[in-house]
């Protein structure tokens, strides 16, 4: 697809006088349900303010336009290998992550809103990483259970005491937010090594081409600067003589993630390094170049803990630097985000963040949490036995989708094997209720049709500035009436415009 | 330039070049397969495996039979060197390879140069070598061969002059060394025969390094051993030569290793000297008519020392010999 075959339904200024409407016209297999807050239509079935133009334009579409526009933007994705590596019993495979070519809108208002609370959890965060690994008030004061803290294998000892540069933690932050009708509330945080920014900046290109006379009509804010903040972010978190050499410390390509570790490092002009490309010496991290070794002053890590050093952490690692903690300690590279940062996006943890909130900043949350029970505690337990058929469960480490529990998509039989796993190892899990997840439009299987969403936006932290994608990955269910939105449980993912001026005038 | 980068693109350079010489004989070869004697052929796909370093699957044969197996054999054996995923040095598994290389590059290569090699590569992959036989034999090879040189333009058009840029040079070079100089060996030694048996023309030779029309131009139509082997060894406007291949090389260390191109030469340097003075003295009697069964069995050895020497110079040398003064 080029910028030059728009489709002809993108028009700037479509006549907006016959809005489409939920239910005909193109819109027939649109089925608006009052359960679920709808990011196009209010309850009515008329087009919000803020989806007029696009529903407008959207009801003018063919399926067949629809459908080319889709297939272009995969062929894109595949070509350019926008892919993440799956793999197999036997291999890998290359897939791309489907993408939905309708994008989500959010007002100005919407999005500050969100924006204020993601500031507020990561600024809180960050104080509580502080706190657990120094004087550990929160822990005494009884804000946090200490066993819960201590216990967690995602803390590391290793880091007590040791002073992190300005005390930032977390400097990468990638926040799932979700919207019901009681507003928008954050279901997970994700702290360690967050991914999908690639896929929120390719589906933005990609929506550019699809769309070029919308997008531009439409006031949205650019998401396209975030290399270059995120290399500033990198950069600020030390001090330097000169310009900091930065490295991507990668698995390398066979990572699910790698193109997004390849992106980012192209974008900012850093290094990407695997472990093997590093070495230690005299407590200086060097790289191996051409023309001998250089010295790397950051380190963007997305390798997990575990596989970092393994002279320090798991000594089967082939992945990690050996000495590269000891460098660390003893302040000759930083390392993004910090070891040990795991603890704080614990799903246990996670019950406790606006509780954190209150003692650290003296504040209310902004965004809420999602209702937690936490199977640690004999009420919470005997909760989430009596109502396994009306939860979601999950374990405290788990991630991706995987090793939950869907209660009311569950059969009995998994129900039992599931409360098995509970009653043997109650502290490994989590309950929540199954949330109403709002729905976007998408465009499936030849129509478009209403399907669940979330969106994770990336949150920057640096000495003196915290930076906000205005924008994120959007994800999707794409299996109707499916709440798992994780790619590796067949979601995609849509671009999010976030507008500058709130509504956009008629 | 991180080293293990570098190494890639180095890689790269060199599967793409292997991929596109092996497409270039094929090329020659099947479009033979319409008039030329069965004996012939025989010892042309004798003097390509030989030529590319590998085995036959099957071996070709002269005798009166021969003509009844001609296209039987010829899709068996091309086959091999084009979609074989098992032979390693099949045309599939170079770009497959190559494009491994490539996808841990992606911040140092352009995206039209990603994107040109990874459409190319879907090509290929799902390329219906039986349909496309069917269409004409020679076609496949010539798409591949098109293809390739595509990419190399699009490199040539959007890579900036850097490191990475030189070690895929590099690379291209000191195969296409390695290639051409097993090229010539092949052909003069098995290539030709005494008396009636089957032999190559050294017209054929000059065709598949796409320099005939160049020698009869500036040489004469009449074409014999010694000045045609010469002219393939030592003229430097030619790019398939051994010539312009070694002076690439020579330029390509100056731009990656300055230092190491002053005296004290560095190793690399040094061998590119010995590889260069090879060249220009006749390394396989090349002014004689008849020849005596030389060959050009010292370059090849040097050639590959090459590959050694920069392997332990710039991607794999000891820690204690890389740290900052």
């Amino acid at each position: 697809m080029t910028a030059s075959r728009h489709a002809s339904f993108d028009r700037a200024y479509p006549d907006v006088s016959q809005p489409g409407v939920a239910g005909s016209g193109g819109f027939a297999h649109y089925e608006v349900d009052a359960r679920f807050y709808d990011e196009m239509f209010r309850e009515d079935g008329t087009l919000r303010g803020v989806s007029r133009r696009l529903g407008t334009a959207l009801s003018r579409a063919s399926p067949e336009d629809l459908a080319q526009l889709q297939e272009g933007v995969a062929r894109r994705f595949i070509h350019e290998g926008i892919t993440f590596t799956v793999i197999g019993a036997d291999e890998a495979s290359e897939q791309i992550i489907p993408i939905d070519c309708v994008p989500r809108l959010l007002t100005a208002d919407e999005w500050d809103h969100i924006d204020r609370g993601l500031r507020q959890r990561l600024t809180a965060l960050n104080l509580f990483l502080r706190d657990i690994y120094h004087e550990g008030r929160s822990l005494r004061d009884g804000i946090v259970p200490p066993d819960l803290v201590l216990g967690c294998p995602q803390y590391r000892v290793e880091m007590r005491g040791l002073q992190v540069p300005n005390d930032i933690y977390v400097s990468v932050c990638g926040t799932d937010v979700v919207r019901t009708h009681a507003g928008f509330a954050v279901l997970e945080d994700n702290l360690r090594v967050p991914s999908g920014v690639s896929y929120m900046l390719a589906c933005r290109v990609a929506m550019k081409q699809a769309f070029p006379r919308l997008y531009r009509a439409h006031n949205v804010r650019e998401i396209a600067r975030y290399p270059e903040q995120l290399y500033a972010t990198l950069a600020s978190l030390g001090s330097w003589a000169g310009t900091p050499r930065v490295a991507v410390l990668s698995p390398g390509r066979y990572n699910s993630a790698y193109y997004e570790h390849a992106f980012l490092a192209g974008e900012m002009g850093a290094d990407l390094v695997e472990g093997r490309d590093l070495v230690v010496h005299d407590g200086i991290v060097y790289a191996r170049t051409v023309t001998g070794l250089r010295r790397i002053d950051v380190i963007y890590r997305r390798v997990d803990d575990d596989f970092l050093d393994p002279v320090t952490f798991r000594s089967d690692s082939l992945l990690g630097v050996p000495g590269l903690f000891h460098a660390y300690r003893a302040g000759n590279v930083v390392i993004a985000n910090a070891p040990g940062t795991g603890v704080a996006d614990d799903k246990a943890i996670y019950a406790y963040v606006p509780d954190l909130i209150r003692y650290f900043l003296d504040e209310e949350p902004i965004l809420a949490n999602v209702e937690t029970h936490l199977c640690r505690t004999r009420e919470g337990l005997a909760y989430t036995l009596d109502n396994l058929d009306r939860l979601v469960v999950k374990e405290v480490g788990g991630s991706g989708g995987y090793g939950m529990l869907v209660g009311p998509h569950s059969t009995a039989a998994e129900r039992d094997r599931y409360a098995a796993r509970l009653r043997s190892h109650p502290d490994n899990f989590i309950s929540q209720p199954v949330l109403d997840l709002s729905r976007a439009m998408c465009f499936v299987e030849g129509n478009l049709e209403p399907r669940h969403v979330d969106v994770r936006p990336f949150v920057l932290r640096g000495r003196s500035d915290t930076w906000i994608a205005p924008g994120g990955l959007c994800r999707v269910a794409l299996r109707r009436g499916g709440l798992v939105v994780n790619s590796s449980q067949g979601g995609g993912c849509k671009d999010l415009w976030v507008l500058r001026d709130g509504q956009v005038p008629d | 330039m991180l080293a293990r980068a570098a190494a890639d693109f180095y890689w790269m350079g060199r599967y793409f070049e292997r991929a596109e010489h092996t497409a270039r004989l094929l090329r020659y070869q099947l479009a033979r397969l319409v008039d030329t004697p069965a004996g012939e052929l025989a010892v042309g796909w004798r003097v390509i495996y030989r030529a590319l370093g590998q085995s036959a699957p099957i071996t070709p044969t002269v005798t009166d039979e021969a003509e009844s197996f001609l296209l039987a054999d010829a899709y068996t054996l091309a086959a091999s060197l084009v979609e074989e995923t098992t032979n390693p040095d099949s045309i599939i598994r170079c770009w497959t390879t190559a494009r491994d290389n490539a996808k841990q590059l992606r911040p140092w290569l352009p995206v039209r140069v990603w994107t040109c090699l990874n459409q190319g590569f879907f090509w290929l992959r799902d390329c219906d070598f039986p349909a496309a036989w069917a269409t004409g034999p020679a076609g496949l090879a010539g798409e591949a061969t098109d293809r390739l040189r595509l990419l190399a333009g699009v490199v040539e058009a959007r890579m900036p002059r850097d490191d990475a840029w030189r070690f895929l040079e590099l690379g291209r070079f000191v195969e296409r060394l390695q290639h051409q100089a097993a090229l010539l060996d092949a052909w003069d030694r098995i290539g030709q025969a005494p008396g009636d048996a089957p032999s190559l023309s050294w017209a054929g030779l000059l065709r598949v390094c796409a320099a005939h029309e160049f020698y009869c131009r500036t040489h004469s139509m009449v074409i014999r051993r010694g000045p045609a082997l010469a002219f393939l060894a030592r003229n430097p406007e030619l790019p398939q030569s051994l010539c312009f291949a070694v002076h690439r090389i020579e330029k390509l260390l100056a731009g990656i290793d300055p230092r190491g191109a002053r005296y004290p030469l560095a190793a690399p340097h040094r061998m590119v000297l010995r590889l260069s003075a090879t060249v220009e003295t006749d390394p396989a009697n090349q002014n004689d008519a008849e020849g005596d069964g030389g060959s050009f069995e010292a370059l090849l050895k040097d050639s590959r020392a090459l590959h050694g020497i920069t392997v332990s110079t710039y991607f794999d040398y000891p820690v204690e010999a890389g740290l900052p003064s």
